[in-house]
């Protein structure tokens, strides 16, 4: 096994510095600023963000290997905290950053997606339209069983997002009017995590960036309208927010790269490919 | 020139030791520091006995304290009579061969990760318990409780086997020579003589089983709701604080973590204190 | 015929509780294996980076488990590298030197200590990283250092007792022969009592390498990350095994990313499955290999 590994380690290589090659041969102009530099940088919070930030980072880093990206999430609250402390180099948020918050940290804000939060349920679940008021009392623990909204006689299990999310915020606000989330809600605390959830239970309903839902989980149409990248573009679907990157003072160094990187068109092709609207 | 030499590193060590032991007491400090603008305005008791509810101004840790309590007697219902039942074997019960494979397995499990245990858990326990349930998300208290039990069982069968062992051999001789039968020996003599020791053991398990995060975290659910019944998702201590350590540093759920940290402290410190004077008890008697 | 009742029932429970322990523990780890046993592959830690560009830091990894398990190795040996010195040198003062006045205030000290759940001890560890940011310099942020720190913190009562326990049972005979020759107390304890105790002491610190590599709850609090890479320094921040299992774990995307973490928690049980496995080895064998050198 060992003899045919390292016979075959030089073909391996020889591919891969041809892959190198060949994705720096196809590699966009947007990547020429990175050339030559050196050093990490850091970034946490909104946990949409991540598929986006992860595939700039691979995309980033194979073009140069000397360049580290860590990523964190943590919830909008988190990045915005963090980056105010000094503690990353880029504090992502999926809500609005508060004037507050603004003028306290002198934070600089890039919007570089427009986004949506949907209800999602479990591809099996016959629910596939819900009122804004029923969506209230389902999430307030008023309603507790399917056929209080017409489904199957089985309970209800409210999925939530932990009090640092920016997708329960936006939530809050704007889908559920500011009323309550049920305290019996089982909390997890990414989008990741949410989709995931909901992707195994059959009697679940929870909420998610438009841009994570994949044939995994089903959308539900709030008030008619079913949450898609086209729904939330057109301004259908109200229940739509930006994502937003936030930097302290106006961003430098390699930080200002990452983000010129994410609103140079390669990079709003990697927002579009993640299910998120470019702004540009 | 010996003499200076060992005297230098004799204070070396001297350094050592009580350096370990005044981080003991910083921890505590450090909790208590920044647990202090909390605990001074009066709110500890409002913190301690009321629910868990940031929308309205409320950050009481009740319901997570009557999980991380409720979820640890749960799972020593489970792990104590599973631990004894195997010491029993190790000390005594089994042939020989077993024993010595039963010992270990047994030591080998207190290596395996908590993190590992949690994950298969949450593949295969998961779902079912969900199917036994019919209705919920399948994470609860009940779910976490067994899978708890197994990581605190090798310690404690560890801990039980050994006190069993250190009975004396003119007891364990005398009732072989009075013809007793293997389980009237372990009944009738070993196990009074070793009862403390159980006891000790019992309280080590307690321990870890409430200062367990990752079982809990990935398992029980984290609603942090009062739980109704161990059929309930519900949030511990320990999860609490891995949740919320994410929220901003100046708020209020983040504060309310130094009391979930020092009541952690405390439980666990009263635990160590109790089995230090159980201990030296046991060894005055001896 | 009660008793006789209560000693049968004793026994049969007895084989019941090990079987229904046994059952329960092959159950997950056969289906762990089971489940992963196909994703153990070289891909599942190298992803599709060539393996030796991968070791020499040539390319980073992206899709695979490589950059958690070089920062588990970093967190083991940080850790260590810190907390061997203290917990030995704590040791021998335990057992050679202390008075039997202050040595109950010691060792309930270190029992406390050990009895410290571990995020506990990761919010100590982040506190002091906020308060060493604030006040003392501004770069100081969640890193692997600050891991390493607290740590060694964790597992540090560990090495303490085991070292204390080791020289405290050497026999009397080896104990005394050599200061009747004449050797200093210094002499004694590192060149005899010591090294006849190294099996003990040694099985000691690979039981804290497997603590360090499988705890979780403190590496979350104090600077581990899903994605970072290989850390190119002590103060930056890094991926750790236990932390990924965790992390896919809730928020896999899909078959391929859960696969890897099926892979990753297999191998994180071999690596502390086989650590303690040499740590009982070591206490066995060292003492034969000494012993006929």
């Amino acid at each position: 096994m060992k003899k045919i590994f390292f016979s075959l380690l030089p073909s391996i290589t020889m591919v891969c510095y041809f892959l190198t090659f060949v994705s720096g041969a196809f590699a966009s102009d947007d990547l020429a600023p990175f050339s030559g530099q050196k050093g990490t940088l850091r970034i946490a919070g909104g946990t949409a963000h991540i598929p986006v930030m992860k595939e700039a980072a691979r995309q980033i880093i194979n073009y140069n290997p000397d360049i580290q990206i860590s990523i964190a999430g943590g919830g909008s609250g988190l990045g915005i905290k963090q980056v105010g402390e000094g503690l990353i180099d880029i504090g992502n948020a999926g809500r609005q950053a508060t004037a507050e918050e603004i003028h306290k940290f002198d934070l600089n804000v890039l919007k570089w997606a427009v986004d949506g939060v949907g209800v999602i349920v479990h591809p099996e679940n016959t629910i596939q339209a819900l009122t804004s008021e029923q969506l209230q009392y389902i999430f307030s623990g008023k309603f507790t069983n399917w056929k209080d909204v017409g489904g199957p006689d089985q309970r209800i299990n409210v999925y939530t997002r932990d009090e640092a999310s920016g997708t329960r915020k936006v939530f809050w606000k704007k889908a559920l009017a500011q009323g309550d989330i049920s305290l019996k809600a089982s909390v997890v605390v990414s989008n990741g995590a949410m989709k995931t959830a909901i992707a195994v239970d059959p009697f679940g309903i929870g909420y998610v960036s438009v841009g994570h839902i994949d044939a995994s989980v089903a959308p539900v149409a709030l008030d008619g309208v079913t949450p898609t990248l086209q729904t939330v573009q057109s301004g259908e679907y109200t229940v739509a927010r930006g994502l937003y990157s936030l930097t302290k003072g106006e961003p430098g160094g390699l930080a200002k790269l990452f983000l010129d990187f994410i609103v140079s068109p390669t990079g709003q092709q990697i927002v579009a490919d993640k299910g998120f609207i470019p702004v540009k | 020139m010996i003499c200076r030499v060992s005297s230098t590193v004799e204070y070396i060590f001297l350094a050592a030791a009580v350096f370990v032991s005044l981080l003991t007491a910083a921890v505590f400090l450090f909790l208590l520091f920044f647990g202090l603008p909390l605990l001074q305005s009066g709110q500890l008791t409002e913190l301690l006995f009321s629910s868990w509810s940031p929308g309205k101004g409320v950050y009481g840790l009740y319901p997570m304290l009557v999980t991380s309590t409720l979820l640890a007697v749960l799972s020593m219902l489970i792990s104590f009579p599973i631990s004894l039942g195997t010491s029993f074997l190790i000390t005594s019960l089994a042939p020989l061969k077993i024993r010595q494979i039963l010992m270990g397995a047994v030591r080998v499990m207190t290596g395996i990760p908590t993190v590992v245990y949690s994950f298969a858990a949450l593949f295969l326990l998961v779902p079912i318990m969900r199917n036994i349930f019919g209705h919920g998300t399948g994470m609860s208290i009940l779910t976490a409780s067994p899978v708890l039990a197994l990581v605190t069982a090798p310690t404690m069968i560890l801990f039980f086997v050994s006190s069993l062992n250190k009975v004396p051999a003119s007891y364990t001789l005398a009732a072989d020579a009075l013809g007793g039968s293997q389980v009237q020996k372990l009944l009738y003599v070993m196990v009074p003589q070793a009862w403390p020791g159980i006891l000790n053991g019992t309280l080590l398990g307690f321990g870890r089983a409430i200062g367990d995060t990752m079982v809990s975290l990935m398992l029980a659910g984290n609603s942090p709701a009062y739980p109704d019944s161990i059929t309930d998702p519900a949030r511990t201590l320990t999860a609490h604080i891995a949740l919320t350590m994410a929220y901003d540093f100046d708020s209020m759920e983040f504060k309310s973590i130094f009391v979930c940290g020092l009541s952690l402290y405390l439980i666990t410190a009263i635990l160590m204190l109790l089995f230090r004077l159980m201990t030296s008890h046991v060894s005055k008697n001896l | 015929m009660m008793r006789r009742f209560l000693e049968a029932s004793v026994s049969i429970l007895s084989w019941l509780c090990t079987l229904c322990l046994l059952l329960s523990l092959f159950t997950l780890v056969g289906f762990l294996f089971f489940k992963g046993g196909s994703s153990l592959q070289l891909s599942l830690i190298f992803g599709n980076t060539a393996p030796l560009d991968a070791i020499l830091l040539k390319r980073q990894v992206f899709e695979g488990i490589f950059p958690a398990m070089v920062g588990t190795l970093f967190l083991i040996v940080g850790a260590m590298c810190i907390a061997t010195p203290i917990g030995i040198a704590g040791g021998i003062y335990m057992a050679e030197y202390c008075s039997s006045k202050i040595q109950p205030v010691l060792n309930l000290a270190f029992d406390i200590l050990a009895g410290i759940p571990s995020i506990v001890v990761g919010l100590a560890g982040l506190l002091l990283t906020i308060l060493l940011h604030r006040y003392f310099r501004e770069n100081i942020i969640p890193c692997l250092f600050i891991s390493s720190c607290s740590l060694a913190f964790l597992v540090v009562p560990y090495l303490i007792r085991s070292t204390q326990t080791a020289l405290e049972s050497t026999a009397p005979l080896v104990r005394q022969t050599a200061p009747a020759l004449g050797a200093s107390q210094i002499q004694n304890i590192f060149l005899v009592l010591l090294p006849n105790s190294l099996p003990d002491i040694l099985s000691g610190i690979i039981l804290a390498c497997g603590r360090c590599a499988e705890d979780t709850a403190v590496i979350m609090l104090t600077g581990v990350v899903a994605t970072a890479g290989i850390p190119s320094s002590a103060w930056g921040q890094y991926e750790a095994l236990p932390f990924y299992i965790y992390y896919i774990s809730s928020q896999y995307t899909g078959p391929d990313e859960l696969a890897r973490g099926y892979g990753a928690a297999i191998i994180l049980l071999l690596l502390c499955t086989t650590m303690l496995v040499c740590s009982l080895w070591v206490q066995r064998k060292i003492t034969t290999i000494l012993l006929y050198r």
